[in-house]
């Protein structure tokens, strides 16, 4: 006898198993391959998870954006071809309907009258005046106050009418308030520290749907809201779904566990297979981001602007485009996407020039030395270029940049970090060399950009934006002056068109690509409209539906 | 026994002050913070970047800052967070049913199908069964975890359509413990996979061990049978390095697997902490370092105690 004689598998418990089994596996078969849509409800998958729903006080654009695009509502929204359109307003104010005073000074506002907040009261202009005391008040961690720092005089006329005086004359002034949307002052003024209200996490809204449920980690379920002011939601329920895994999102939007594939959308490399896909549509959405190779004109290497366009003249940059993001991306010379309406479309794209770069860098004093890199007045034309750490297509971008410069007598070593490191004060305090960052414009999709490229905009000279690259240029202040008191969109494009000439040829960040997102969804859904001035996948969800 | 217990969760506490202090002292440490998220934002400013360090109470020296978090944790207030400001207890307690689940569930069944692998492969020595259980738990240890759980789903999930593909439930079916356990399946096949291979080595170790011991010899020697020899005689001895295992394992029950979390996209603790730590949300990883702190003694107490229960030579003295 073997000393195993005694301990065999029990015969009897696999059976029971095998029986077990098919209690779980049948209704697990429907969820799998059926593909049956439920009409009543819409499922939007995405890979991150809103924490914040406090409209003022998210920060993550794009996850937080769900939210609030249905639970609240802005004055006045921009449609897919940028224009404003009102909202909460019952009309854009403009010079032409007197809602603008002629010198751009005063914003007069007419509200809706039959707006309802979901638990029945009645939305008024004290809403409007509570918002931006929240915005303004130095105890609340707002994201940003750009544009209401203007705000010289806030004026509650009556229940539907409102009165701001501007410091000075701020066209873009209609973004700030789009990105901000309306609060209630019935709910809100009541709580002690609006940074931790309870209300954050299942707040009122004006909006077309109603938090109903919010299960961690998983989902967030909002029902209909039948009195919405812009008519009702087509389906009665939407689904948020969190899937942070990009490959597992992209098998659900397969398998028809969620209709809709929003943010990070479908992989780059998969947008040919997912084009195959029956009864789903990819829809190639732009996104706001353009990525440059930002240059730190604080550094000797780049204080000259010739070094800096020699070195973009080198960039292969759309094979950077065409074999690390297999074609999927649109190449642009500028800091808007090509297709915003005030894309400069006469720009010339003078990259690939690895010849033209050499001769560009010998006029400029930069000889190769005996290690075989160029310098300078006993500078070494090396540096560094920093990204997130873990992002391939940026990483992959990196080395053909590096590769190319290489080519010219120019050493780049690529420096990645952690997000929170590489985009904190390395960035905010100039202390980088260069920079492959993905960045949108600065005032919502207004093309102005003096936060990024006004030389009293330079953190580290004391200044109050985000001209991280510390670039001046007397022109270009000029001109970003200019455009922002200019009201007329013909007269905005010919200054703005010019600031991105001298830009393309002063290159104090050199642009890539603008960025777009491959958004799949189910052939069935209708009234889905992208937009390339927003980030929001969803931002007229009011309108989304089955046919 | 009870002093001796008593006396353990008294020596925990300069332990856990300890493990705090560490963990606060590593996290502002590390380069970056919490505000690095705002300097996405193209339109705020340095002022604005300051006044959101005040209010999140960051602007503050880093010992003043562990004070009053310790202080909160001490009154029972364990903060709230930097992003949602909500309490970082609720957002704690609410993920941990489902890492509870997944983790209870992948253990039992490793551990219950592991120690059985272990045990005949020790009895069969070199027999077909054990090369075959040798070799699939080499296999199973190489593979990384989110290969087998993209298989999974691939298979069972997109080609077959068999199992959902992720998740904790269908949509509206929560509470459903039929629909949990469909959802259950996968992640725990892929975990229990892969601790599976960890417990049958262990456990064909333990067993083999013992099993060359004096006192086997003599128990077969006086007659007796093979299943008194091994409940009576080898499995005490062979389960202390396994109990000590466990009390090891334990604190995963709370930590949950980040990687099995992600790919599943189960709602858990080890997702919630890759977010935390993405955010650089320190409230959330300050409570749930301290929750794991606290898991890994009561591990290795429990661990004790069965273990002076197991071997009358332990004393717990």
């Amino acid at each position: 006898m073997s000393a195993s004689s005694g301990f065999r598998l029990s015969r009897r418990g696999v059976i029971a198993g095998g029986l077990a089994a098919p209690l779980v596996l049948p209704s697990g078969i429907r969820t799998g391959h059926a593909q049956s849509i439920n009409k009543d409800r819409i499922i939007l998958g995405m890979t991150q998870e809103p924490v914040q729903f406090n409209p003022l006080l998210w920060v993550n654009a794009g996850t937080e954006n769900i939210p609030e695009v249905c639970m609240f509502d802005a004055l006045w929204d921009v449609d897919e071809n940028g224009t404003f359109f009102p909202n909460l307003a019952a009309k854009m104010p403009t010079k032409e309907n007197g809602g603008i005073s002629p010198d751009g000074l005063i914003w007069k506002v007419e509200l809706r009258s039959d707006v309802k907040w979901t638990d029945g009261q009645k939305f008024t202009a004290k809403d409007v005046e509570f918002t931006y005391q929240s915005i303004m008040n130095p105890g609340i961690a707002i994201r940003s106050r750009s544009g209401f720092d203007l705000i010289k005089n806030f004026k509650v006329v009556d229940d539907t009418h409102i009165e701001m005086e501007l410091s000075k004359p701020f066209i873009p002034f209609a973004w700030a308030w789009q990105n901000m949307h309306i609060v209630p002052h019935h709910l809100l003024s009541k709580e002690a520290d609006i940074n931790k209200s309870a209300w954050n996490a299942m707040p009122v809204g004006t909006g077309p749907f109603l938090l109903k449920q919010r299960v961690a980690g998983s989902h967030m379920i909002y029902e209909r809201n039948p009195n919405y002011h812009r008519g009702a939601p087509k389906v009665r329920q939407f689904i948020h779904k969190f899937v942070p895994d990009q490959t597992v999102l992209y098998g659900q939007i397969k398998t028809g566990e969620i209709d809709y594939m929003g943010l990070s959308g479908v992989p780059n490399d998969r947008w040919t297979e997912a084009r195959a896909i029956p009864d789903r549509v990819l829809m190639s959405v732009p996104q706001p981001w353009v990525q440059f190779i930002y240059f730190n004109c604080g550094k000797p290497q780049f204080k000259d602007a010739r070094v800096r366009k020699a070195l973009t003249m080198a960039c292969e940059m759309q094979k950077s485009i065409d074999d690390v993001y297999y074609g999927t991306t649109p190449r642009t010379l500028s800091y808007l996407q090509p297709t915003h309406w005030a894309y400069n479309n006469k720009l010339k794209d003078y990259t690939n020039d690895p010849t033209g770069a050499a001769k560009l860098l010998d006029e400029a004093g930069w000889k190769i030395g005996a290690d075989g890199i160029r310098e300078k007045d006993g500078v070494k034309l090396k540096f560094s270029c920093s990204t997130t750490a873990g992002v391939p297509a940026r990483q992959n971008t990196q080395a053909l940049f590096q590769q190319n410069w290489k080519k010219i007598g120019v050493e780049m070593e690529i420096k990645n970090m952690p997000a929170s490191v590489v985009w904190g004060e390395y960035t905010t305090k100039s202390q980088f060399d260069t920079l492959l960052v993905a960045w949108e414009p600065t005032v919502g999709m207004d093309p102005d950009y003096t936060a990024r490229c006004h030389s009293k905009q330079i953190p580290v000279k004391g200044g109050v934006g985000s001209n991280y690259v510390q670039y001046e240029n007397a022109e270009v202040d000029r001109l970003l002056e200019l455009g922002v008191t200019q009201g007329n969109p013909e007269d905005r494009k010919v200054t703005y068109g010019r600031i991105q000439e001298i830009l393309n040829e002063e290159v104090p960040f050199a642009a890539q690509l603008g960025t777009v997102q491959g958004n799949l969804a189910k052939k069935q859904m209708t009234g889905i409209k992208t937009s390339g001035y927003t980030v929001n996948c969803a931002w007229n969800i009011h309108e989304w539906g089955w046919a | 026994m009870l002093p001796y217990i008593g006396r353990r969760l008294l020596q925990s506490v300069p332990l856990l002050v300890g493990v705090s202090i560490i963990a606060f002292a590593l996290m502002h440490l590390a380069p970056g913070g919490p505000l690095a998220v705002y300097t996405l934002n193209p339109t705020i400013t340095n002022q604005d970047i300051e006044r959101i360090r005040i209010v999140l109470g960051l602007d503050q020296p880093v010992h003043v800052q562990y004070f009053k978090w310790a202080l909160g944790m001490f009154s029972g207030n364990w903060g709230n967070t930097f992003f949602g400001g909500r309490p970082v207890l609720d957002v704690i307690l609410e993920r941990m049913p489902a890492t509870f689940l997944l983790m209870g569930s992948a253990l039992s069944l490793a551990i219950l199908i592991g120690c059985t692998i272990g045990v005949l492969g020790a009895i069969r020595r070199y027999s077909v069964f054990d090369m075959l259980a040798t070799s699939g738990a080499m296999i199973a240890l190489s593979f990384p975890t989110f290969w087998f759980g993209l298989m999974a789903i691939y298979f069972f999930a997109v080609k077959l359509g068999w199992l959902p593909s992720g998740g904790m439930n269908e949509l509206g079916e929560e509470g459903n413990l039929l629909d949990t356990l469909r959802h259950l399946i996968l992640p725990v096949m892929v975990l229990a996979l892969v601790i599976t291979a960890i417990w049958s080595r262990y456990t064909r170790s333990a067993f083999l061990e013992v099993m060359h011991q004096d006192y086997m010899r003599t128990a077969k020697a006086k007659g007796l049978h093979a299943r008194q020899r091994l409940l009576s005689h080898a499995l005490p001895n062979a389960l202390k390095p396994l109990i000590a295992l466990l009390g090891i394992e334990l604190p995963a029950l709370f930590s949950g697997a980040l990687v099995t979390e992600t790919i599943f996209g189960w709602p858990g603790m080890g997702r919630l902490f890759v977010d935390a730590l993405t955010m650089k949300e320190y409230p959330i990883l300050m409570g749930m370092i301290m929750f794991t702190a606290l898991f890994v003694i009561a591990g290795n107490l429990i661990a004790d105690i069965l273990i002076a229960a197991l071997d009358p030579r332990v004393r717990l003295s």
